[in-house]
């Protein structure tokens, strides 16, 4: 019909020639009307230019899982997306990750599938229940609570985009959902039956949120595997690494099994100002306990320090009455115990009439902002790397010296992910003299988790192979960097571990931004 | 070529297929079940199917009731015996389903709610929002893959059925991952790959549902029954063609002409929207060509409206339809009205078979859509196609599990192997100046401009002609990539071998039907003709094309009366 042809498009696309084992790249200019679907165009280039360009497609209406490709480094169906929504001229096409390649773009599923072997996909009940001949009742609001993760269509798109499906162990976000369905089901009664085959690997989930973020149906797979947490909690079901975190914040009020009152030993020499030594402070630094505790991350906190005295900002830390902002967990779902955190760290705020918090990790961060009860206490809260690149952007602050490296920036997911904090960091690296900023393949949205999050990072005992923070690794090896900057304390652990694991501490270190600035400070 | 042996196999893993494989293994938990399909089984064309599934749950609904339906619905075609039994054995599938775990929605005592569909006198399709197919594909898939004895071939493209002695003894499949070509035997065989309407390009099809198995049975013997009527779905998005339900009207939809009319009213003054799909695809039709429809970019359209319905109910009912509609159509269906026109829909015909879905083949059975049972006669009514494979399927199961075990595996002859081996060879090797591409659209040009809607006999005539000519120039296709591995060129060309016979047939059983019935309108015979053709087509395949015979209809206790809505 005749429809006007908006613009032509580039598509690169990776390809994989199985019997020759060669992987190579063709290129194809594809006219692209209004309408015109990436599937469309996929097969546009099949019909005119190529019959053997390779891809998975049917139902062309996003409901059959069978098109899920990777598009300029994220992956998405091909049929539900409209070229010119893409908004570039130039396409690159590649097979979803986490994937062996069988041909081009069609990538081996088995993996995927071969996870519902593991789990039950149907009601269990006691067996004479079947023999009813009618329908077990249940009313509109109880199919309500589970009725959006009845509508996961197994593209495995949220597989390939999980970094703790690099380790076949995990039972994955769509099997895990799957379950949780289930549960959540009030007809099934297989809730014991159901928590077993996640019991020992659901916490190789690090709530980095990719599989939400590109479901193509919307589902809150990571809130589902969040819950799946809770409920291996209440049941005591967890591993001894797990328990041992979880005590030692039951115990300390942090994760660090280290008693509060040594809270400010990283600022011993500082003259940092507690609350409520002092009555008020313009800003509360709110440390986190990684950064207050870890020797090794008190140097990030130490550099925060320096950079708020050269601004001349008035602030104050909470002392020994920062308890652990719960981050960790309650997505390792022990909500009581977030509770029991959020609430002393709420009052605190409210009793000393906080006006302004700024922290050093991104946990803190999410969580003030996006869980109850900070959420409903509205707090004014920013990151450092918002709070520093708007003083930079004021002209506020200037460093002195030139540090001339080659820096690859890592994404933390709780900044970026989850809340869209991109270009904050990436400025206040810019803003330091000598400093070369380099992408990584996997940047900003379609960031590759380190593996520290829902306290994985005090977890770990996988296969270095099989650990997310080896795989970010060797991606920034790849590029020759001297740093791969982070503005997470949780990343710099898990980045660093990797560093040893590899064996590459003369290649490339990791350092925090804020590192960084005090060296050029 | 290596040879892998079943007691039973499985052609197709859509609803039929999957239901079928559940019932088997519930017969017999020794027998050796094998589910052979060219993609994963959820990608299946069920999981389109949206709107629900037509089934007697409560009181004031009887089976002769939606017996009844279904046979006006038919314009008299369906054989009555089947009707009976399909009708009585829906409201057990509904709530086996249900006991696996299908999310059927729910009425306020938290019973499985029901909603009005087209040509039915009650509200009695059940509904799981509008993603009907999708959501019983998923409980059947996740119930199949619980039996030890079911073993799945994802991704098994099946190329020939082999029959000696006029029984089914086995088939060849190319293995897709490594592109080799096997043999397999099986007791029984049952054919469940569904219909054939991707040989229109306007059509609600998923790309892949290409009637392989409809040819492959044509091909090795077993007649084709009723091909001429081929359904069209009042409610096509335009500009793709994907399905938008009958459900949008069952919930209260209008369909809108250029002047913002209704015109429904004067076509069905009774049903109105909810007229059965012949004849709302028919007045759409006519609106069109009498200049009433809406211009677009696409060409003419007609206007679905739900504007009325609220956002609220929209999307509690209606979910998918306003996803597709936005992402697809461009359209936000609780802003303004969406473009629809007729789409090539379903398959009335298919691969003869009785109510134990027995074929002439023995040991060859078919279910779903690719089958022609018949319980849809002329023209099916919306909700009993899920219903169908969900009822056949497991008749299907059960028949051919029984015959598995009083049956014993036969040799499938090496010549035969070979010259399949040799067939596809062929065609991979081929230097001709033809793509498949070309041809495939000019068969779909044909189908459209010459056996849509409305046909007429020059019409036929001429299809007839071009598309032997395309089966002609299908000798020259030259397939350009010549690996084995994932040779999806290889595949779409096999799909076209399929496709030419399957538009072949369905015109030269369209063209002497000097009627009009149901689903098959010819503007040369505008009248239902009971004198002569209250009969079922059947198509046998011959060197020379299609072989037509006749057999009566089953009429148990309703005569045709005139078919008015």
């Amino acid at each position: 019909m005749g429809i006007k042809v908006e613009k032509t498009v580039e598509f690169r696309i990776s390809r994989f020639d199985p019997e020759q084992n060669k992987h190579y790249a063709s290129t194809f200019k594809v006219p692209i009307r209004k309408g015109t679907t990436l599937l469309d165009a996929l097969l546009y280039i099949k019909d005119n230019f190529d019959d053997s360009l390779t891809f998975r497609h049917s139902c062309r209406m996003g409901i059959c899982g069978s098109c899920g490709i990777n598009v300029n480094g994220q992956p998405m169906l091909a049929c539900y997306t409209q070229v010119l929504d893409l908004g570039a001229d130039s396409l690159l096409l590649e097979p979803l990750s986490n994937f062996q390649v069988i041909k081009d773009l069609v990538v081996d599923i088995e993996p995927f599938f071969d996870t519902y072997k593991r789990i039950k996909t149907f009601l269990i009940k006691p067996e004479q229940e079947f023999k009813k001949t009618d329908e077990f009742a249940q009313s509109p609001q109880d199919l309500k609570k589970y009725w959006d993760l009845t509508l996961c269509i197994k593209c495995s798109i949220c597989n390939s985009a999980c970094p703790a499906a690099i380790d076949a162990k995990f039972l994955g976000p769509s099997s895990l959902t799957a379950t949780y369905r289930f549960i959540s089901d009030s007809r099934d009664q297989g809730l014991d039956e159901r928590l077993k085959p996640m019991a020992d690997n659901v916490w190789l989930c690090t709530q980095c949120n990719s599989c939400t973020m590109f479901c193509p149906k919307k589902l809150p797979c990571a809130n589902a595997i969040l819950d799946d947490h809770s409920l291996l909690v209440e049941a005591g079901n967890i591993p001894r690494t797990v328990k041992d975190v979880l005590e030692s914040v039951y115990k300390y009020h942090n994760p660090m099994g280290t008693h509060q009152s040594r809270r400010m030993e990283w600022a011993k020499d500082l003259d940092v100002k507690t609350f409520p030594t002092v009555a008020k402070a313009d800003v509360l630094l709110f440390v986190c306990c990684s950064n207050a505790f870890d020797p090794r991350n008190q140097e990030i906190a130490r550099g925060m320090v320096s950079i708020l005295n050269r601004l001349g900002v008035d602030f104050a830390t909470l002392g020994a009455e920062e308890w652990c902002c719960g981050d960790h967990m309650l997505r390792l779902g022990e909500k009581g115990l977030f509770e029991e955190l959020s609430a002393h760290n709420v009052s605190m705020f409210e009793k000393l009439n906080v006006k302004k918090i700024v922290t050093i990790s991104p946990h803190c961060y999410n969580t003030f902002k996006n869980d109850k009860p900070y959420s409903d206490a509205k707090l004014n809260v920013q990151h450092y790397t918002q709070f520093i690149a708007e003083a930079i952007e004021q002209g506020r602050l200037k460093l002195p010296n030139t540090v001339k490296r080659r820096i690859a920036y890592h994404d933390p997911c709780f900044l970026g992910k989850r809340n869209d904090v991109y270009d904050a960091p990436r400025n206040v690296l810019r803003s330091v003299n000598g400093v070369e900023l380099v992408e990584m393949k996997r940047t900003r949205q379609n960031s590759f988790c380190c593996g520290g999050g829902a306290g994985r990072v005090w977890t770990e005992e996988a296969d270095p192979d099989k650990r997310p923070c080896v795989s970010r690794v060797k991606e920034a090896l790849e590029l020759g960097v001297e740093n791969i900057a982070a503005a997470c304390p949780f990343c710099i652990t898990t980045l660093e571990d990797a560093v040893k694991v590899l064996d590459v501490e003369s290649k490339i270190s990791i350092k925090d931004i804020l590192e960084v600035m005090k060296e050029a400070a | 070529m290596e040879k892998y042996s079943h007691d039973l196999i499985i052609v197709g893993a859509g609803l039929a297929g999957l239901r079928a494989a559940v019932a088997a293994a519930e017969v017999n938990s020794k027998l050796d079940i094998a589910v052979l399909s060219k993609h994963h089984p959820l990608r299946s064309h069920s999981v389109c199917a949206q709107g629900g599934t037509g089934a007697v749950m409560r009181e004031k609904d009887s089976y002769d009731l939606h017996a009844y339906d279904t046979v006006k619905g038919a314009d008299f075609l369906a054989d009555q015996d089947a009707v009976e039994f399909f009708v009585r054995q829906v409201p057990r599938e509904i709530v086996l389903t249900e006991h696996w775990g299908c999310p059927w929605s729910r009425n306020a005592e938290g019973k499985i709610d029901q909603r009005p569909f087209g040509g039915h006198t009650f509200p009695r399709a059940c509904f799981a929002a509008d993603m009907t197919g999708f959501l019983e594909m998923h409980a059947i898939y996740g119930k199949a893959t619980s039996y030890n004895n079911i073993k799945f071939y994802d991704e098994w493209f099946v190329t020939s059925l082999i029959v000696e002695d006029k029984a089914a003894v086995g088939l060849t499949a190319i293995e897709m991952k490594t592109g080799e070509i096997q043999a397999f035997r099986a007791k029984s065989i049952i054919m469940a790959t569904g219909g054939h309407e991707r040989i229109y390009e306007f059509t609600t099809f998923s790309h892949s549902t290409t009637g392989d198995g409809m040819a492959m049975a044509y091909r090795a013997g077993a007649p084709l029954e009723d091909m001429e009527f081929v359904q069209f779905h009042p409610t096509g998005l335009v500009p793709s063609g994907v399905l938008i339900t009958e459900g949008a009207r069952g919930e209260g939809g209008y369909l809108l002409n250029a002047n913002g009319e209704r015109f429904m009213k004067k076509y069905a003054p009774e049903k109105i929207e909810l007229g059965p799909r012949d004849v709302v695809s028919r007045a759409e039709q006519t609106e069109i060509l009498e200049g009433r429809g809406l211009q677009g970019p696409y060409g003419p359209y007609i206007a679905l409206d739900l504007r009325h319905l609220g956002e609220e109910r929209i999307n509690l009912r209606l979910p998918l339809i306003r996803d597709v509609a936005i992402k697809l159509g461009g359209v936000d269906p609780v802003k303004e009205p969406i473009p629809i026109r007729p789409a090539a829909h379903y398959s009335m015909g298919g691969i003869k078979a009785n109510v134990k879905t027995e074929t002439p083949i023995a040991g060859l059975y078919a279910a779903g859509e690719c089958s022609c049972i018949s319980v849809h006669g002329a023209n099916r009514l919306g909700t009993n196609s899920t219903a169908e494979c969900l009822v056949f399927g497991a008749v299907a199961g059960e028949e051919a599990a029984k015959h598995a075990s009083s049956s014993s595996l036969h040799e499938v002859p090496q010549e035969k192997l070979s010259a399949e081996e040799n067939r596809i060879h062929e065609i991979v090797s081929r230097n001709g100046n033809e793509r498949a591409p070309a041809i495939r659209d000019e068969m779909r040009r044909i189908m459209k401009e010459e056996v849509w809607i409305y046909r007429n006999g020059p019409q036929l005539e001429t299809a007839l002609k071009e598309i032997r000519q395309l089966k002609n120039r299908f000798r020259s296709v030259r397939i350009e990539d010549k690996g084995k591995p994932f040779n999806t060129g290889l595949l779409e060309t096999l799909q076209l071998d399929f496709m030419l016979d399957l538009a072949e047939v369905t015109i030269a059983c369209a063209l002497p039907r000097a009627e009009s019935r149901g689903a098959h309108s010819r503007t040369d015979y505008p009248k239902r003709d009971d004198q002569n053709w209250l009969k079922h087509t059947l198509a046998y395949c011959t060197g020379d094309g299609p072989r037509l015979e006749y057999m009566p209809v089953t009429i148990t206790r309703w005569p045709p009366v005139a078919r008015t809505y």
